[in-house]
């Protein structure tokens, strides 16, 4: 207790120091005058009773200076002093103050961005209880060479799991829909998810305003209940207070609403299931899952979705070999063999795919603040240079060369913290831009902010910089000789070490900025081979995914899209009009497995299926390889089906696909024959290779998406079919418009992302290095003013001292281009799994990164080089 | 030979010297330490001034400017209620400490 208060007094007699002083002073004078009064009544004269006074007080200054030892904390008082100083010092020289500033908070603020947007993906916790705990749950057959999470477990085999395993506490299967939710005067189309009694208690995540959904719920005849999202709550109900007195409209159905989700959960989302439903970013709406008696008891169909939460104290180990034993079990009840059981960890499931990315970008961006820090430092080495004649005199007039040090790092402290305060300023513009940057894909990418973390990360960060900053102008200025600095007159006795720490500085600087040149540059190659990508469709084809509700049956469906298609063919520029069931890059697809005629077949074989209308490969520009496409008098028992290159290429080896047979593998005899070969299309990613396909014509087309190729913009198209599908039915929910161009930039947008940020990072660094190296050779010709001087008074030509500093520039950056080369060689490892379609030694992005580096460089040097070859020798001796 | 301060015990003799003597300035407080150790110790009167800077900022004492009998002005140390808590608990503190150092000296072997 006694012991803060003394601190406290402590620090408040530092903020009070004048009035402590004087207070001191005054009590000790009148502490002598009442000696001295003493032995004057003693019989001394006034004189005499002085001189005894201070005799019996003892040293004057030694009490003062032990009562302010005593009052104040030593250091802090040294310490205010040394950033007195060093405030004054950097005020003095502004232009110096100003780079050194600028430079720092340019890395520091980069740094800062992006460890925002590292702690908002990655570090943050997910909004689920203890998410750590969490879960998926599948049950991958290896056999189909498929990744192991498209396989969710079926609904018997789940319940079957939920029965015998203890590892789990709870345990939720869901699946997700896409229902036409009508809101007053529209219809839009959302993502509803479908879940059982204990999804919410699976996610320990508990509504803000009414219940969540129960197993009573589940029973069918009680399933039309609905759970919204806080942000369905605001836009459709305005927040209303009675929601749990409204009522929900999907495809048609009345849902009573019986809860609302507090903002922040909206599970599952377009990037949590590497299978789901992708259009959507969000779920709105939750559902009960309600199964019926033949879905609870269905072993073969492959379809929930499950997560659970395990049991305290469970690994992710146990509960695997646990759920591995009931699959070997369960097994032997399925139809096909070869069920496994897979646990994954949830959170890795949710960010593991962004997290190397991430990571990637924090190493460019600590590069990006390395350099910044060389500069710095650079900066202040140079200008400790400039004051050796200060310092020097400092050191001789006693001065503690721990102290002068201690000076410089405060120097190097002030100028770090102010960088860090404005790069903070820099990170919040940065976070401004970041939602127009957002490739969508990167989960919680949009929350990113500078919460308290991030705050501390960049004080952490500013400090280190400035640790990194200061140390090498301390040592150089530490090893000042005193008798070589009182020899030479205080010239520049020390010159010589600093310039060998700069320049090893600069080839340091240089060295990073071929890491990032090259990074950057094989992956701008790698966007650029993406970009050249045949997807094999046209990007201007205009389409809309359009899903009717139960209120039309069959034929009233056909019948609204036959109509459709007329009305949309009439239009004016409208060329052809075209549907499929699902769209390349939509991330859907139906997958079947088939036997071919005259194949050594295998019982895994797997093609993607896509049912279209005759005119679907026109309006994609879908270009016919061979035989014919379907024609509007297809006749659905004729079994025609038409392939692709790939297709044909694996299963028709050396013959003519034309003319061949296939057939799905649960009904072998049922034939059909291919009648044409068309285009690979690039249907799972820009990346990844088209796969074996089949299409099959559909004459009844009664959902899915429409596609239109046009003379018209993209715009007033849009325009116009949203018109007609409002005149054909006001209450429709048809999908975005967007054109096949729009899915493929949205599918190479996280590579967009990452190329875009990782280039503006080695152009920052380019340049930083740049600036540090036109510093260093400015430094140099100034230093040497004299020797060039004497140079040229002795005959040099102005191309020779032009040659004397490029030379110089150029032997450092050779050095740094060397050993960033090699540095390269091996740090390009780690980003090879961003590269595509291109070595991660490619020589020519290699000799590009080169080339650049030392042009740039030589230009940098030339500038100070050339104020070197018109240095007036006269001038410069002179000066001297 | 004089004999140096024990470490710490300079705050309490201080504090008792308050205690007893009512508020005392520097000079009081110097003087009467000389008296009663009959020139035993050796102090310069200055060397007081850490020891009366500590105990006032630990709050045992509160200082505040007056005059002398003879007019001069002076800075008087009064003892506050913690100085007398802190006083107390040195006294025993010390005590203690002397016992067992005189126990163990006068200890036979």
């Amino acid at each position: 207790m006694a012991h803060w208060r003394r601190i406290v007094a402590k620090l408040r007699s530092l903020l009070a120091n004048k009035r402590a002083e004087d207070d001191l002073a005054r009590e000790i004078a009148s502490h002598l005058t009442l000696l001295a009064d003493e032995f004057e009544r003693g019989g001394m004269s006034p004189e005499e009773a002085q001189l005894a006074a201070r005799r019996a007080f003892g040293g004057v200054e030694q009490a003062k200076q032990a009562h302010r030892d005593e009052r104040s904390p030593l250091w802090v008082e040294q310490a205010i002093q040394d950033l007195r100083y060093g405030l004054r010092t950097l005020c003095k020289s502004p232009g110096f103050t100003i780079t050194a500033l600028l430079t720092l908070a340019l890395g520091i603020g980069a740094c800062t961005a992006i460890f925002s947007l590292v702690n908002a993906v990655l570090i943050r916790s997910l909004p689920y209880g203890d998410p750590g705990r969490l879960v998926y749950l599948y049950t991958p057959n290896r056999q189909f060479k498929l990744p192991d999470e498209v396989f969710g477990p079926a609904y018997r085999d789940f319940y079957d799991l939920k029965r015998d395993s203890h590892s789990f506490q709870n345990m939720t299967a869901f699946g997700q829909s896409v229902f036409s939710l009508a809101s007053p005067g529209a219809a839009e189309r959302a993502s509803v998810a479908r879940v059982d009694g204990e999804f919410f208690r699976t996610f320990q995540s508990t509504p803000e305003l009414g219940r969540e959904i129960s197993s009573d719920d589940n029973q069918l005849g009680h399933e039309n209940v609905a759970v919204i999202s806080h942000a369905l709550w605001q836009s459709m109900f305005g927040s209303t207070a009675d929601i749990l007195h409204r009522s929900l409209l999907l495809d048609g159905k009345n849902y009573q609403i019986v809860g609302v989700m507090p903002q922040g959960f909206e599970y599952p989302h377009s990037t949590d299931l590497a299978y789901g439903e992708s259009q959507y970013k969000t779920t709105q709406v939750w559902v009960p899952l309600a199964l019926t008696p033949q879905q609870t008891v269905d072993r073969d169909n492959s379809s929930a979705n499950a997560v659970a939460r395990l049991n305290p104290g469970v690994s992710i180990a146990r509960a695997q070999a646990e759920m591995a034993t009931i699959m070997a079990r369960l097994d032997k009840l399925h139809q096909m063999k070869g069920w496994g059981g897979l646990v994954e960890n949830f959170v890795d499931s949710t960010i593991g795919q962004v997290r190397s990315l991430l990571w990637l970008l924090l190493g460019a961006v600590s590069i990006v603040l390395m350099i910044a820090s060389g500069n710095a430092a650079n900066l202040l080495l140079a200008r400790a240079a400039g004051r050796v004649r200060e310092l020097g005199v400092r050191v001789a007039l006693g001065a503690g060369r721990s102290r002068i040090v201690r000076q410089l790092i405060t120097e190097a402290l002030l100028i770090g913290l102010a960088a860090g305060t404005i790069g903070v300023a820099f990170a919040y513009l940065f976070l401004r831009v970041l939602p127009r940057l957002n490739p969508g894909n990167i989960p919680r990418l949009n929350e990113a902010s500078l919460d308290m973390r991030v705050l501390l990360f960049t004080i952490a960060v500013s400090l280190l910089t400035s640790a990194l900053t200061g140390v090498f102008p301390a040592l150089a200025v530490s090893r000042i000789n005193l008798t070589d600095f009182l020899a030479s007159a205080g010239s520049r006795s020390v010159a010589g070490a600093h310039t060998r720490v700069q320049s090893a500085l600069i080839v340091v600087e240089s060295a990073l900025v071929v890491v990032l040149l090259a990074s950057a540059g094989l992956l701008i190659r790698s966007y650029m081979n993406v970009e050249s990508v045949d997807t094999g469709f046209s990007q201007s084809t205009v389409t809309v995914n359009i899903g009717l509700d139960p209120r039309y049956g069959h034929p009233q469906a056909v019948g609204f899209f036959r109509n459709l298609f007329l009305r949309l063919q009439a239009l004016p520029g409208v060329e052809t009009v075209g549907a499929v069931s699902s769209l390349p890059l939509s991330n859907s697809e139906d997958l079947r497995m088939f036997v071919v005629d005259g194949y050594p077949n295998q019982n895994t074989q797997l093609a993607e299926v896509r049912w279209m209308t005759p005119n679907y490969f026109s309006a994609m520009r879908i270009p016919l390889i061979a035989g014919r496409l379907f024609t509007a008098d297809e006749k659905p028992g004729a079994h025609t089906i038409i392939i692709n290159q790939s297709f044909a290429r694996k299963y028709f080896a050396g013959r003519n696909p034309i003319g061949g047979r296939v057939s799905r593998q649960d009904d072998p005899t049922r034939w059909n024959t291919v009648v044409g070969v068309v285009g690979d299309v690039r249907h799972t990613s820009l990346e990844e290779p088209a796969e074996p396909q089949i299409y099959e014509p559909d004459m009844e087309f009664e959902g899915g998406y429409i596609t239109i190729r046009s003379s018209l913009p993209a715009k007033s198209l849009a325009a116009n079919v949203r018109a007609i599908l409002h005149s054909l039915d006001p209450n429709l929910a048809a999908g975005d418009i967007q054109t096949m161009g729009d899915l493929e930039s949205e599918a190479s947008a996280r590579r967009r992302f990452q190329t875009s940020l990782l280039s503006v990072f080695a152009a920052i660094a380019l340049f930083l290095a740049l600036v540090g190296l036109y510093g260093l050779m400015a430094y140099t010709v100034s230093r040497r003013t004299n020797e060039v001087g004497i140079r040229m008074a002795l005959g040099a030509q102005r191309s020779d001292v032009v040659l004397l500093v490029v030379k110089k520039a150029a032997f450092l950056l050779a050095l740094g281009l060397v050993s960033g080369l090699v540095a390269t060689w091996f740090v390009t490892r780690a980003i090879q799994a961003f590269l595509f379609g291109i070595g991660r030694h490619d020589p020519t992005t290699i000799l590009s990164v080169c080339g650049l580096l030392a042009v740039s460089g030589v230009i940098a040097a030339m500038i100070p080089a050339r104020r070197a070859a018109f240095i007036d020798p006269m001038q410069a001796l002179r000066a001297e | 030979m004089p004999i140096p301060i024990l470490q710490g015990t300079l705050d309490l003799m201080i504090l008792r010297t308050l205690a007893t003597m009512g508020p005392q300035h520097a000079y009081g407080i110097a003087s009467r330490l000389q008296q009663v150790s009959e020139e035993a110790l050796n102090l310069n009167q200055g060397s007081i001034y850490p020891a009366l800077v500590r105990i006032e900022q630990h709050g045992w004492t509160r200082g505040s400017w007056g005059r002398t009998e003879n007019n001069r002005e002076a800075k008087y140390y009064t003892i506050t209620r913690a100085g007398f808590k802190a006083l107390n608990e040195e006294t025993q503190r010390w005590r203690q400490m002397a016992a067992v150092v005189e126990k163990l000296l006068t200890e036979e072997p």
